[in-house]
């Protein structure tokens, strides 16, 4: 009777430890299946960010595009976003949840600056993928970590540049700077500042403004004060309305110039009323409106799979974040493992394949992108202005 | 320059002003903090927009319609959060005001997305008086216009009004108030809707200068309630008062400050918070007030 017992017993531990083993052999790499292949992306869906939960939408519609098309190496791409509110703590949770409870292969195009951070250390050591956050800031890819791609170019080169389009092309001679007071404007700030040192040039005023600010009327008569011919912004939509209002009011009209953050012309055209004609901006992928072959193609999956959503900035910023993970797992073949996916990112060198220009990795190399251009607001339409523009290293 | 500096500061003071006057408004009845007052004012805000995006009604109409939705808002607030709470201490209600901001910030988000829209203002924030070199927008003008005669307006019904009378009676001693026979409950339904549409007028008026989106009056409610405070939480002249002063103190710190004082702009408001709890509790213009027990 007890024999019976203990025989019992053991076939239920037994199959308690096998079954799962057994299922699990039919994965080849955790997130892996047969025939799919579980991605992970993090994002505000709600809450102050919340513009920004297009870029996982984006990300989506272009994942159902390529499964349409067959999928990758007969496997079909499965995202799994998740809402994190813009809040740091909850992006560790959301990811946690991902990694352990969901399994997934890797990350792809999650949101924010300070989000990116509080995983990093965690994907990593949990030996995760993670290609294109989607932010600018130089800490994800300077220095190079195995498993961190950064595509986005630094707000710094985006600085630079666009600085040095002001100096050569635009002639101005006084620069003005008005930055949102966090990471994000000061990277921009020192991109300007160090192009400007090499011009034997100063800013005329460097002027910070705090996302609580609810008038920015001092603000305006300081960058008037300034003399400024030229004023870089480095801000979010709200704030940029908000100063080129006050501008107008007391009489200041310099040449404004913006980052590739506010590079969504028919939004800032139309919360300025008008007032955005003229500025110009930088980006570093195509303009939502451009001929670009894939531009086309993108748009009419925009129209098929999401026809909700508007074909603005950061819902196409979801499909320039995508393009070099489906090109690695393309790369990768049948057989996809991490380590093999992180070696096939690497070998991608000066690759147009995308909307974005000449991304290159490399064993050493974590930055993929290093160009942008220059457009304007013309008749408030996006106009492209500009060839593509290196960064010298 | 300093002129400008002033003028520019009283106008956005106008618009803490108004936040101050709805939130004295309440506080005078109740004792309560209404943390959802910037959410129903921004909600009212959409409501106009909605009515002129989508309905494509004349302004004015929008604008009143706006008000009787907040106005409507307010009672229903009060009428189905705040009176059901059994045996409630004053931090309980606040608490339920906290919860009702939530979600109204949750359902904004939801019905009308978080990228940022422009709300069609009649009269444009960048057309300008130039008087002397100082520079002040029609659309400044007549926020200080509005929010002066508000106060008044509000001053004058408190005072005179067998209403405004009753509404102080039922602040000072609720039960003694129910007992010479005034409907107090109604009151208080009264004060919320009154103070809700108050909000709404500053969120139409700040929503053309900014950009109207879920976070409309998320920072401006914060400096509506430091101008409260620094005026005295009671006063209705003292919360005109304290806007215009921290609209003033913002700017002229900023300025003399140089890239300091822009770094901190925001922050004065809770320093003069700190400081006028410090030396004068009751505020500028209120009278201390003291419980005996």
């Amino acid at each position: 009777m007890k024999l019976r017992k203990n025989v019992v017993l053991m076939i239920g531990v037994a199959m308690a430890v096998g079954l799962p083993m057994l299922l699990n052999c039919a994965k080849k790499e955790v997130g892996v299946t047969d025939n799919e292949i579980w991605v992970g992306t993090w994002s505000p869906q709600t809450g102050p960010a919340a513009l920004w939960g297009s870029v996982a939408r984006g990300i989506d519609c272009y994942f159902k595009m390529i499964n349409d098309e067959g999928g990758i190496h007969g496997r079909k791409l499965k995202l799994l976003i998740r809402d994190d509110g813009y809040q740091p703590q909850r992006t560790v949770a959301a990811v946690k949840e991902l990694v352990e409870k969901e399994g997934v292969f890797g990350f792809v195009g999650g949101v924010g600056t300070a989000n990116g951070m509080a995983v990093k250390d965690y994907l990593h050591t949990s030996k995760i993928p993670v290609v294109a956050l989607a932010t600018g800031s130089k800490l994800f890819g300077d220095p190079p970590t195995r498993y961190l791609f950064a595509l986005y170019p630094t707000y710094t080169t985006e600085a630079s540049l666009l600085t040095r389009y002001a100096v050569d092309t635009l002639k101005s001679e006084k620069i003005a700077f008005f930055y949102q007071n966090d990471d994000y404007g000061k990277e921009g700030l020192k991109g300007a500042e160090d192009r400007l040192a090499k011009y034997n040039m100063e800013l005329v005023a460097k002027v910070p403004v705090e996302i609580a600010d609810t008038d920015l009327s001092s603000h305006a008569l300081k960058l008037r004060e300034s003399g400024a011919d030229a004023v870089i912004m480095w801000l979010l939509p709200k704030q940029a309305a908000m100063i080129l209002k006050e501008a107008t009011k007391i009489d200041f009209k310099p040449q404004w110039l913006t980052s590739s953050t506010l590079s969504d012309v028919d939004v800032m055209y139309k919360i300025t009323e008008g007032l955005w004609e003229g500025v110009i901006f930088d980006n570093w992928f195509e303009l939502p409106n451009s001929d670009h072959p894939l531009m086309v193609k993108y748009r009419a999956a925009n129209d098929k799979y999401a026809p909700k959503e508007r074909w603005g900035a950061f819902f196409t910023a979801g499909f320039v974040f995508a393009e070099p993970f489906v090109e690695g797992l393309r790369r990768a073949g049948r057989n996809l493992t991490r380590e093999k996916f992180v070696e096939s990112i690497e070998s991608i060198k000066n690759w147009d394949g995308g909307i974005s220009h000449s991304v290159n990795f490399g064993p050493d190399l974590r930055q993929g992108t290093n160009s942008i251009f220059i457009g304007k607001c013309e008749n408030g339409r996006a106009v492209r202005i500009s060839d593509w523009m290196e960064m010298e290293q | 320059m300093l002129a400008q500096l002033i003028v520019s500061g009283l106008a956005i003071g106008s618009c803490y002003a108004l936040l101050a006057l709805a939130m004295v408004i309440i506080y005078k009845t109740s004792e309560v903090l209404n943390f959802a007052q910037g959410e129903m004012a921004m909600v009212s805000t959409f409501i106009a927009f909605m009515l002129l995006e989508s309905y494509h009604l004349p302004f004015a109409l929008a604008f009143v319609l706006s008000l009787v939705f907040a106005f409507v808002l307010g009672v229903t607030l009060e009428f189905i959060f705040l009176r059901p709470a059994k045996q409630p201490t004053v931090l309980g209600l606040i608490v339920i005001t906290l919860g009702f901001e939530m979600i109204l910030y949750g359902v904004a988000g939801w019905k009308w997305g978080a990228e940022q829209k422009s709300l069609p203002f009649p009269i444009p924030d960048t057309s300008v008086y130039n008087i002397n070199g100082v520079i002040i927008s029609q659309l400044s003008v007549w926020t200080f216009i509005i929010c002066l005669s508000l106060m008044i307006i509000l001053f004058l019904f408190f005072k005179y009004t067998k209403l405004g009378i009753a509404t102080k009676a039922t602040q000072q001693n609720q039960i003694a108030a129910r007992l010479m026979g005034i409907r107090t409950k109604r009151i208080f339904s009264l004060t919320w809707g009154l103070s809700s549409m108050i909000g709404a007028v500053s969120g139409l008026l700040l929503a053309p200068i900014t950009t109207l989106d879920p976070n409309l009056m998320m920072d401006p409610l914060l400096k509506g309630f430091a101008s409260a405070v620094l005026g005295g939480m009671t006063s209705l002249p003292g919360a005109a008062l304290g806007g215009g002063i921290l609209g003033v103190i913002e700017n002229l710190f900023a300025w003399y400050l140089g890239e300091a004082g822009f770094v901190f702009k925001s922050v004065v408001a809770f320093a003069v918070i700190i400081l006028v709890l410090c030396f004068r509790p009751s505020g500028l213009l209120a009278r201390h007030y003291v419980k005996k027990v």
